[in-house]
């Protein structure tokens, strides 16, 4: 069964007397474990594809189901228990919260789910080591690179045990060989765990790395390739 | 949530600062005016009650509003007995008339005021009034005390006889020569003039009234003040009257409450202040942190963790604004407690309100408490609109916000 099952995605924004088409009937089945990459040039409409199945932003027609869930039909405070539990975001700027160590940043999902604080933190603990960054537990953001504000927000996006992990441009602000590191490091955890990634980027690493890659143009998929 | 708030909080330590700052020293200044206005009150009140009336009185039912010599008090033992039952003790009988005294070459008309003078100085502090000679002493002896304003206009010194006629309890006349013991210099105009103390024995034998009494004058702490009136006006019988003092002289409870009523609308005016303070810091802090909300509720914050999480960053900034106001303004409460305030120069004449002229000022447990929760609820009021336009913000609008 499809982990994305998304059927006509359609979304326009009026700029001045214009109508945008942002997606144009998009349809994309993506199974569990896969690891797909959303390709395009900027505007093609893999932010707004990505942004509608984290349920951040809603279709103007189209249905969408994740991990048996109908975002569609969901409440906005429903969309935000649905991404708590069941999807991780990393986000190209890194987007950690300024005023939490690594550490915390990382528990800072599982506190939200409720988790005893220990247990968030030791968790928390694993997933930085996991992701290469022993030692730097109780350092701020402003205290890191970027590459390794990156892997804190891939630990944090995969701390909570999502079924899905949908990362946007996840290596435009970073040198050609971190940005390297990080795709191997999620391909890895793809490989080993079976977690699912939908990345979208043009970057050619990361679009070297798919297993499944979908080329957009204009709001529309105009290529799909299983790699 | 509390640790990620107050790490917002601290993200710009001088403007939080600052706004701390700014809710403590209007709290400080609440902290000691009230300081200062129960410290005036609440003398003013303490030197009714402790110079002349009592905390309570109790007589005859209509006494107070008709008072009559023959009205007297039914079975004084007996309410005794009930107050001793409830536990008090500073109790004085008084016998009260109308006379005329007369000196050397003048009379006037006074309140002939009998009192056991050993009952009496446990109630009140009439005796430590005395200005010149001393306060009655024996019970039976022919001595008064008299205001100085009285003994001036009567031309007496201490030592001269004074003439006290009036009517005994069967309206004949009955008078007596007294001698003057002691003058007392109250600042009370009620007290220093048209008022003769004589020893309660003494003057139910002039009017052939032994045993009887007018009143019973009662002396307690605030607090027991209403539930010994409750108890009282319980056991007793509709034949008497139980007066609190200010069911006796309300105007003072009217001007303070009045007073109060002031302070409450200033209290009011600092409150508008103090919330656009924090309103104007919480709502720069959330506007400048409007990508990181976006953040956050992609990640899965719901809205009302948000607004929770902006809320607890203006409660934090009140209350710690509170803590250091209430604990600063205390502080000058608790100094100037000890040390006064001496308004003499400015308040020489505010003697016969029953004012000090040194201020010592002191804050009532309900006044406190009022502003501390007042200003509590103000930084949650300030609160309220970036909450809820926190609450409000679209995941990706926000998260794409420079």
């Amino acid at each position: 069964m499809a982990l994305i099952r998304a059927d006509g995605l359609s979304k326009g924004y009026r700029s001045g007397d214009s109508l945008v088409r942002a997606l144009d009937g998009v349809s994309l089945d993506v199974p569990q474990g896969a690891f797909v990459v959303l390709a395009g040039r900027s505007g093609s409409g893999k932010t707004t594809l990505l942004n509608m199945l984290g349920g951040l932003d809603r279709p103007d027609s189209g249905s969408l189901v994740v991990a048996g869930h109908d975002v569609l039909r969901m409440s906005r405070d429903e969309r935000a228990a649905f991404r708590l539990h069941h999807l991780g975001f990393v986000f190209q700027a890194y987007n950690l919260i300024r005023v939490l160590t690594a550490r915390e940043n990382v528990a800072y999902v599982l506190q939200l789910r409720g988790m005893e604080k220990r247990q968030r933190l030791a968790l928390a603990d694993r997933w930085l080591a996991e992701v290469g960054l022993q030692g730097f537990e109780h350092r701020r953001p402003d205290q890191m690179s970027g590459g390794q504000q990156q892997r804190v927000a891939v630990a944090r996006a995969l701390a909570a045990s999502p079924d899905l992990v949908l990362a946007d441009e996840p290596t435009a602000n970073l040198d050609s060989h971190t940005g390297a590191n990080l795709i191997a490091l999620m391909r890895h955890l793809n490989e080993q765990q079976g977690i699912t990634f939908v990345t979208a980027s043009h970057d050619p690493s990361v679009i070297a790395a798919a297993r499944t890659l979908v080329t957009m143009q204009d709001g529309k998929i105009v290529d799909l390739r299983e790699g | 949530m509390f640790a990620l708030a107050w790490r917002n909080v601290l993200r710009n330590l001088r403007r939080s600062l600052i706004t701390v700052a700014a809710v403590a020293l209007g709290l400080t200044s609440l902290v000691f005016l009230w300081g200062f206005n129960d410290g005036v009150h609440n003398t003013m009140m303490r030197n009714l009650q402790e110079v002349i009336v009592g905390s309570l009185q109790i007589h005859r039912q209509g006494y107070f509003r008709h008072p009559r010599l023959v009205d007297t008090l039914p079975e004084p033992e007996r309410v005794t007995g009930q107050l001793h039952q409830l536990g008090v003790e500073r109790l004085s009988y008084r016998l009260r008339t109308f006379a005329l005294a007369a000196g050397a070459d003048t009379s006037e008309g006074l309140v002939l005021l009998g009192m056991h003078p050993a009952m009496e100085q446990r109630v009140t502090r009439l005796a430590g009034k005395v200005d010149q000679g001393r306060f009655l002493r024996d019970n039976q002896e022919a001595a008064c005390v008299l205001g100085k304003t009285t003994a001036r206009n009567l031309g007496l010194r201490l030592g001269d006889e004074v003439v006290i006629l009036t009517e005994d309890r069967f309206g004949s006349l009955a008078a007596e020569k007294l001698r003057l013991v002691g003058i007392i210099s109250s600042g009370e105009m009620g007290i220093d003039r048209g008022l003769a103390m004589v020893p309660l024995g003494f003057m139910q034998r002039m009017l052939g009234m032994e045993g009887a009494v007018s009143e019973i004058a009662v002396q307690l702490t605030r607090e027991r003040l209403e539930p010994v009136t409750v108890a009282l006006r319980t056991s007793l019988d509709a034949g008497y009257e139980v007066l609190r003092w200010y069911d006796m002289y309300p105007m003072m409870k009217q001007w303070v409450e009045l007073e109060n009523a002031f302070y409450y609308i200033f209290l009011s005016i600092v409150l508008l202040i103090v919330a656009a303070g924090i309103m104007n810091t919480v709502l720069m802090s959330m506007l400048e942190r409007i990508h990181e909300f976006g953040v956050m509720m992609a990640l899965g914050c719901s809205r009302r963790y948000l607004a929770g999480m902006v809320l607890t960053e203006s409660m934090l900034l009140g209350m710690t604004g509170v803590v250091l106001g209430t604990s600063a303004g205390l502080l000058l409460v608790h100094y100037f407690h000890a040390a006064g305030i001496d308004l003499s120069g400015q308040m020489a004449s505010v003697a016969r309100f029953y004012v000090n002229p040194v201020v010592h000022t002191e804050i009532n447990t309900d006044h406190l408490l009022h502003t501390v929760l007042s200003v509590l609820l103000a930084s949650a009021a300030a609160a309220i609109w970036p909450a809820v336009r926190a609450a409000r913000l679209e995941p990706v609008e926000a998260i794409h916000h420079v």
